[in-house]
């Protein structure tokens, strides 16, 4: 693998958490090279560390020891503030629970990343709307996220995870919270969006989601078990 | 990004409406009262602030030190002045005052009793630069017989100030021409309707009194320096001085003791309460001290309830600043969002107080007899303290939430099964602590004040304040004096009129000192004491107690010359077991005493009673003390009234109510408690939105808790009592901790009354229990609602 194309690295990546009385290991020392381009799914049971990998790629977290570099740069000592500079130019996250924000409106929600990127009115005004466009909720742009239904928020907050068009999406159980239908109307789009260039990493418990993947990491007890390609993936893009 | 902030709070504001209401209402509160305390405490110490000179002003004062004790006057003599500007010729002015008290004026057919008029040379315009209305201030006062009328004075009897100039007006039947008008605009300690000529006056003294007489003190005296650095030199200069000219004529005349002048910045004058005879009453610079230390509170209280609030809801704001930080923002912009909320919030809340002290003010004013107008709004002074507020509030309030709110791992607060706790709960109950504390510090305050004002309303004076009318008899009019057995007499024949006494003083009213010689251990020693002049009927009219020996008789033709009467506290002074028969001599008589009094309070509780003396003198003018019935009092007022204008046709008749006119004593104080009063209740009332709020935020938090309970079988009472229960113990703690800083605050403030009521444990008690019984009720009210929920739907929330 060229590592020029890389854009995760990590080498015995470790978490532990420590409480009053115990010690839990969430990771358990993760080697994990992701490509540009790549859609990777991450899959295994309830409590194997899915979640904190995750969290730690999207640099919300910081992992106990071990070496993790995003295109290239060594993130494990990196401040916050330099974190959440590389977060808001690189990343787009989105979430079971879409996390939108509940007093800001669909356009607002959207256009928030743009704000902390210091882009001006009129490119946002403009950002946003075509990201809305692109997950056809343009129409809702003045409601607020407790007026759509589920489908509709989470295209929401994949609109927003977009507008900044980032290198990487994070995407935790994406479809968790939500029906069959809509949940395959949110996989389409983030393939969509992956096709188009955009790396993506998403956590998941189900095996139809883990089919729009390239390939498939599986974790358990924090440490990586099998990685599969996606035969069927790889076959279609060979056509 | 700034407006993305500010729609945020904006909409947060207006969609938990009980929250912000808390909020918002309790700042507003909070700074209107800070606003309005501002006001009173300024006023307060604008006295004499509007004289361009005010900062080179001093008076000096006199403090005498001999056998009767340290005494401290506001007063100087006469001959001061002509020393002074013999022996400094560098000092810029000297300018002497004198009182000339209340006078009745006659101008053309107008007749009306005029207070406040004082006696003073041309110079003093110079030092004190009155703006003139009409006149040359250089020389209005130049010419005897002159007189400059207040604005106020001249609005009486002409239309404008200009029409007053040249007119003449009769001040004890002498001519004065008005050369003219000055604006009565500023707080000052020298409160003139009028000021006369004093040349008038200056030349009736005897050469002795003019040059040399130091104990003659009938003058405020001030002397123009050239800055406040030279204060501390004129001081030594003037202990020379009374080295040089005082003490040596001190000793020559063979009395005892030692004089100093001191002196006294003009601008401290209105809170110096050490010199007797002042010109007007002095202020009291605690008042000032505990309305700036209220105000603080206030504000503190009300900063307390939004941090708390603001911490305790702010699980709800936790998936906002996670995703804030999720899409890029660092703490230092979660922390500037916060804070600026904060300051939002608090801009809002001072609108509100804005509008609130406008439609407070009418009341304020009638509560603390002041004269606010909202025309200060836009004095730069203003404005610049209402920007600290905002700053000072915002940021105090702001911070720990900010701080708090910013330190939120997204990774920890985006899962939704994963809600963070609302802050540190040690840290919200401290505070609650806090606010609690500093409420009942108030409450119990306010209970003793109020008790002391009680009691100082009802206490036995040792005469009866009761039923007495008092007439003025105007001084200096010798027929009305020889008229006064005739005039008695007539009021007496009606039958609700029991006594009828003269006198030359009453209680409340400044005493005067004389000196005199007592005996002591066979030897006569020269002492100083207040001094009345009384007819036979006096005690009788005051329904004053003998304690030993008779009451001055018409039948012991010999009293007026021979016999005195004197108080206890005047026969302790002199340490007498029996004190009939001392020989006294003062003035031109040589007496003996044949009466002791029971004590009687002539001056406010706030002192203990002095040593007087009571001189039989049946022409005293001054005033008519006429003791009647409580039955049909209107008409006997109305028959006393038309009996004394016949009597004395050339006065306008003033008269008042002996009881009014003593509590009229502690009338500003109670003012002042007054309004101290309505500031704790507002404390309490923040303190308690502040708990309504914390309380709906607990029994929130405890929702699944009150649930799992109800489930398992509790009631709805135990569920309250679990939820009050935390609260209770933290205003028990409260009391315990409020209790001593109070009772150390009010021994001290009880300490300036020589009678005051006990500090019992029945005024803790009670201010702990109305506490309680606030905190539980509001607390309770929440909880009841969180009990009274369906389990079922208080486990699903969660």
């Amino acid at each position: 693998m060229n590592k020029e194309e890389l854009i995760i690295e990590t080498e015995n990546l470790q978490k532990k958490y420590i409480t009053d009385t115990v010690e839990t290991t969430a990771l358990a020392g993760v080697d994990l090279k992701i490509k540009k381009g790549e859609f990777v799914a991450i899959m295994g049971p309830s409590g194997c560390g899915k979640s904190t990998l995750l969290n730690i790629l999207g640099m919300l977290d910081s992992p106990s020891s071990g070496a993790f570099r995003f295109l290239g740069q060594d993130i494990s000592k990196a401040t916050e503030r330099q974190r959440a500079k590389l977060r808001k130019e690189n990343l787009g996250f989105v979430f079971q629970s879409f996390n939108l924000i509940d007093e800001l409106t669909v356009e607002e929600n959207i256009a928030l990343p743009l704000a902390y990127l210091g882009v001006s009115k009129a490119d946002t005004e403009k950002k946003a709307r075509e990201a809305m466009e692109r997950m056809g909720i343009a129409h809702r742009r003045n409601h607020f996220p407790q007026q759509l239904s589920g489908g509709q928020q989470q295209r929401a907050a994949i609109a927003r995870a977009t507008v900044s068009n980032p290198s990487l999406i994070l995407a935790d159980e994406p479809t968790g919270n939500l029906d069959s239908v809509h949940g395959r109307e949110v996989m389409s789009l983030l393939s969509e969006l992956n096709e188009a260039g955009t790396t993506v990493v998403m956590v998941t418990h189900s095996p139809s989601d883990a089919e729009y993947a390239h390939r498939i990491v599986n974790l358990f007890d924090g440490q990586i078990v099998t990685e599969n390609l996606n035969v069927r993936r790889h076959a279609t893009e060979l056509l | 990004m700034l407006q993305n902030y500010f729609k945020i709070a904006l909409r947060n504001l207006i969609r938990n409406k009980v929250y912000s209401a808390i909020n918002i209402a309790g700042l507003a509160i909070g700074v209107a009262s800070c606003i309005l305390i501002f006001l009173y405490i300024k006023d307060e110490l604008s006295y004499e602030s509007h004289f361009d000179k005010a900062d080179r002003i001093v008076r000096l004062v006199g403090e005498i030190d001999s056998d009767a004790g340290h005494e401290q006057f506001a007063l100087s003599a006469p001959a001061l002045a002509p020393a002074l500007v013999k022996d400094f010729p560098d000092v810029e002015h000297v300018t002497q005052l004198a009182r000339a008290g209340k006078q009745t004026v006659w101008y053309k057919d107008k007749r009306f009793n005029e207070d406040d008029l004082i006696f003073a040379d041309s110079s003093f315009f110079q030092v004190f630069n009155y703006e003139m209305l009409a006149g040359n201030p250089a020389e209005v006062l130049d010419e005897p017989n002159t007189v400059v009328l207040s604005e106020k004075m001249a609005q009486k009897y002409f239309n404008s100030p200009a029409e007053a100039v040249g007119e003449i007006f009769t001040f004890s039947n002498e001519p004065y021409q008005v050369t003219g008008v000055f604006r009565d605009a500023g707080h000052s300690h020298i409160k003139a309707n009028a000021f006369i000529s004093r040349s008038t006056l200056d030349a009736r003294l005897d050469d002795e009194t003019r040059n040399n007489q130091w104990f003659a003190m009938s003058r405020y005296t001030y002397v123009l320096l050239h800055g406040p650095e030279e204060f501390d030199a004129f001081q030594a200069k003037m202990d020379a001085f009374a080295a040089r000219h005082v003490n040596p004529w001190i000793k020559e005349n063979d009395l005892s003791g030692t004089m100093r002048f001191v002196v006294q910045p003009l601008r401290t004058i209105h809170f110096d309460t050490n010199y007797a005879a002042d010109l007007s009453p002095a202020g009291n610079i605690s008042y000032v001290y505990i309305f700036a230390a209220v105000a603080v509170f206030l504000l503190l209280i009300a900063c307390i309830n939004y941090m708390n609030l603001a911490t305790a809801r702010s699980a709800k704001r936790a998936k906002e600043v996670g995703l804030r930080k999720v899409v890029g923002a660092d703490r230092s912009q979660i922390i500037r969002q916060f804070m600026g909320e904060s300051v939002f919030i608090t801009l809002i809340a001072v609108m509100l107080a804005l509008a609130l002290v406008q439609i407070l003010i009418p009341t304020f004013n009638a509560l603390t007899d002041k004269n606010f107008t909202s025309g200060f709004f836009l004095q730069w002074e203003f404005l610049a303290i209402l920007l600290a507020i905002v700053v000072f509030v915002g940021i105090v309030a702001g911070s720990y939430p900010a701080f708090f709110l910013s330190g939120f791992k997204p990774a920890d607060v985006l899962k939704s099964d994963k809600a963070p706790r609302g802050g540190s709960a040690i840290l919200r109950r401290a505070l609650v602590v806090l606010q609690f504390t500093i409420s009942l510090i108030m409450i119990i305050g306010t209970i003793v004040v109020f008790s002391q004002m009680n009691f100082l309303k009802n206490r036995d004076l040792g005469f009866n304040k009761n039923q007495v009318m008092v007439i003025d008899i105007p001084r200096g009019d010798s027929t009305l004096v020889k008229g006064l057995p005739r005039i008695k007499q007539e009021l007496l024949s009606n039958p609700n009129v029991e006594v009828v006494s003269n006198t030359n003083n009453i209680p409340a009213e400044g005493m005067s000192k004389l000196l005199m010689l007592m005996e002591k251990d066979g030897q006569q020693v020269e002492k100083t004491m207040n001094t009345m002049f009384v007819d036979y009927d006096f005690l009788d009219a005051m329904g004053i107690k003998l304690s030993r020996g008779r009451n001055y008789s018409r039948d012991f033709k010999t009293d007026e010359k021979s016999a005195l009467i004197i108080n206890e506290a005047a026969a302790k002074l002199m340490g007498w077991t029996n004190p009939i028969g001392k020989r006294i001599q003062v003035m031109d008589l040589d007496a003996k005493v044949i009466g002791v009094t029971k004590d009687f309070h002539t001056k406010s509780l706030h002192t203990e009673v002095e040593p007087l003396l009571m001189v039989l003198a049946p022409e005293s003018d001054g005033y008519l003390l006429a003791r009647v019935k409580p039955q049909d009092m209107a008409a006997t007022v109305n028959f006393i009234e038309n009996k004394w204008q016949a009597y004395d046709p050339k006065h306008p008749m003033d008269y008042f109510f002996m009881d009014e006119h003593f509590d009229e004593q502690y009338r500003a104080e109670e003012k002042m408690l007054t309004v101290f009063g309505y500031f704790a209740g507002l404390t309490i009332l923040i303190a308690c939105l502040g708990l309504f709020g914390l309380a709906s935020f607990t029994a929130e938090q405890r929702t699944k808790e009150i649930g799992i309970r109800k489930v398992l079988g509790s009631s709805t009472g135990s569920i309250v009592l679990l939820l009050s229960k935390d609260f209770a113990l933290l205003v028990m703690l409260s009391i315990i901790l409020a209790s001593p800083v109070a009772w150390y605050g009010m021994n001290k403030w009880l300490q300036d009354f020589a009678f005051r009521v006990p500090l019992s444990w029945w005024i803790f008690a009670a201010a702990g229990c109305s506490a309680m019984l606030i905190a539980l009720l509001t607390v309770s009210l929440q909880a009841m609602k969180a009990a009274m929920l369906d389990p079922v739907n208080a486990i699903r929330t969660q």
